[in-house]
């Protein structure tokens, strides 16, 4: 357990360094930075539903950021360590491969959230700075927002070990984004469908992830008040099950590549 | 050197790629405290071999213990060293955050790995450059960090695939002693090279390849009875009569 305990370290210590020090999370957050301030500076009239607009916008970015960031983070895990052939000495060391899996997608899961909570931070700060206010949904919020970006990085993380990077970073956000705006609504789609193209919708529905049920946008906007305790804990498990099944997949696809 | 416990154990191993037999019934014994060089042309097995000690990869028939056991067992593999022949590393990474991350994936404490990086970077010449990033570095300084992360466990076993590729003459005469401290500390040690110079002055007994097939195993000191005057010779020879 010990040994579990400071390779995990070892694998989230590397992540964090990897994700800070590369060029395009700096200009990220500099463009988060460029982005947020002026929002938060922003006087719309002094009418709320143009604030309201102001604080959507911030959040979409913020999640367009997060979800950037994770398939980033989750793609970069192992197809480098191939290439630079790291992966040998790496896994010459008293490291399982399954271990080593779990070990970098825990540093992947910590670095996303790092800049995460940067971004949230902006984002309150811009909300506070405009005299707005918050209730009891943004923490659930944010722990859904969190729950999504460790969704997505298992997402991308599978995908970076079955195609190449840019068929993987594609695949992955299409599938994301699409659900995050039209998952709600393709039972409903279904319905008007011939049997065959409804089975294959529904299909899609069953197996895709369901970034949708992570997005408490516009309760935050709208101060429509927190979701019923069950509905979020649900929402949590969910995300666990998913993740833990994709990171199942991922570790049979990594224990059969040929070194 | 009758009496010592073997630590690599190769038993008729034989690895086929898509039908084809990178190795082929290779036999090998490496005693405790013995530097053995693994010779022989680009594809003739031997990294295939060395990627089978260390459990990276399984043999399609034979048996390989490494220290007793299965190298793919990660205790096993504990008590081996590892330098690739070609790793750019993390180039993000410094050399000390380098091995502090491999002193955490080998499970070592903090302290201990601070220690030790200490003085391997002393030992292979990196110490003024530990806190430049990887990225910044040369081939023959990348091999040294390399060299640095397979010392840092204190390995029983050392594998080093191609050790001498990227080194320059002071480089490669340093690193030559500090085998030669590391052997006087009783290691058993592996390496694979086409420096037959440096393998004849470091090793007690060389093994040659040949497309999958071991076509020669002895002791250096033999090579003189051979018939042939250096390694280079024997080399040249052992190939040719394994036409």
């Amino acid at each position: 357990m010990k040994l579990f305990a400071r390779q995990v370290c070892a694998l989230v210590k590397l992540s964090f360094i990897e994700l800070w020090r590369r060029n395009d999370i700096f200009a990220l957050v500099l463009l988060g930075l460029a982005l947020m301030v002026p929002l938060s500076m922003a006087t719309p009239f002094g009418a709320e539903g143009a604030s309201r607009y102001l604080d959507e916008m911030a959040l979409l970015l913020v999640w367009g950021f997060s979800l950037f960031i994770a398939l980033g983070t989750g793609q970069r895990l192992f197809p480098p360590e191939f290439e630079s052939r790291t992966i040998y000495p790496l896994l010459a060391k008293p490291i399982s491969r399954g271990r080593l899996l779990v070990g970098k997608y825990i540093g992947a899961v910590a670095a996303s959230w790092s800049a995460l909570a940067f971004f949230y931070v902006l984002f309150v700060a811009s909300v506070l700075l405009r005299g707005g206010t918050f209730a009891a949904e943004l923490p659930q919020a944010i722990v859904l927002h969190f729950a999504f970006v460790a969704l997505a990085v298992s997402v991308s993380l599978l995908g970076s070990l079955l195609v190449s990077a840019s068929a993987n970073l594609t695949l992955s956000a299409l599938v994301l984004v699409g659900m995050f705006f039209f998952g709600r609504r393709l039972p409903e789609y279904a319905e008007g469908l011939n049997p065959a193209l409804a089975w294959v919708v529904k299909t899609v529905y069953a197996i895709a992830p369901h970034s949708e049920f992570f997005d408490m946008r516009q309760r935050l906007v709208h101060g429509w008040g927190a979701v019923d305790g069950v509905v979020f804990l649900v929402a949590l498990a969910y995300a666990v099950v998913y993740v833990a099944i994709l990171l199942l997949l991922a570790s049979c696809v990594l224990g059969r590549k040929r070194l | 050197m009758s009496e010592c416990p073997d630590i690599v154990q190769l038993e008729g191993v034989t690895r086929a790629f898509a039908g084809t037999k990178a190795v082929d019934g290779l036999s090998l014994k490496l005693k405790a405290g013995e530097v053995m060089g693994f010779l022989g042309t680009n594809g003739a097995g031997k990294t295939t071999t060395i990627k089978m000690m260390l459990g990276l990869l399984a043999p399609t028939s034979g048996t390989v213990k490494v220290l007793g056991g299965d190298p793919s067992d990660p205790h096993v593999r504990a008590h081996i060293g590892y330098m690739p022949e070609v790793a750019t590393y993390y180039p993000y990474l410094n050399a000390r955050e380098l091995l502090a991350f491999y002193g955490g994936i080998c499970g070592l404490d903090a302290k201990t790995v601070r220690l030790r990086a200490d003085s391997l970077l002393e030992s292979v010449g990196l110490a003024d450059a530990a806190k430049r990033p990887l990225k910044t570095y040369s081939k023959g300084m990348l091999q040294r960090a390399g060299i640095a992360q397979a010392l840092l466990s204190d390995p029983d076993l050392l594998v080093l695939d191609e050790p001498f590729t990227g080194l320059d003459p002071l480089a490669r005469i340093h690193f030559r002693e500090l085998l030669r401290g590391l052997k006087e500390r009783g290691k058993t040690i592996f390496f694979s090279s086409h420096e037959l110079g440096e393998t004849e002055l470091l090793c007690d007994r060389v093994a040659i390849m040949k497309k999958g097939h071991c076509v020669y195993q002895g002791p250096v000191k033999d090579i003189a009875g051979d018939g042939a005057t250096n390694l280079e010779r024997l080399f040249l020879k052992t190939l040719e009569e394994a036409k």
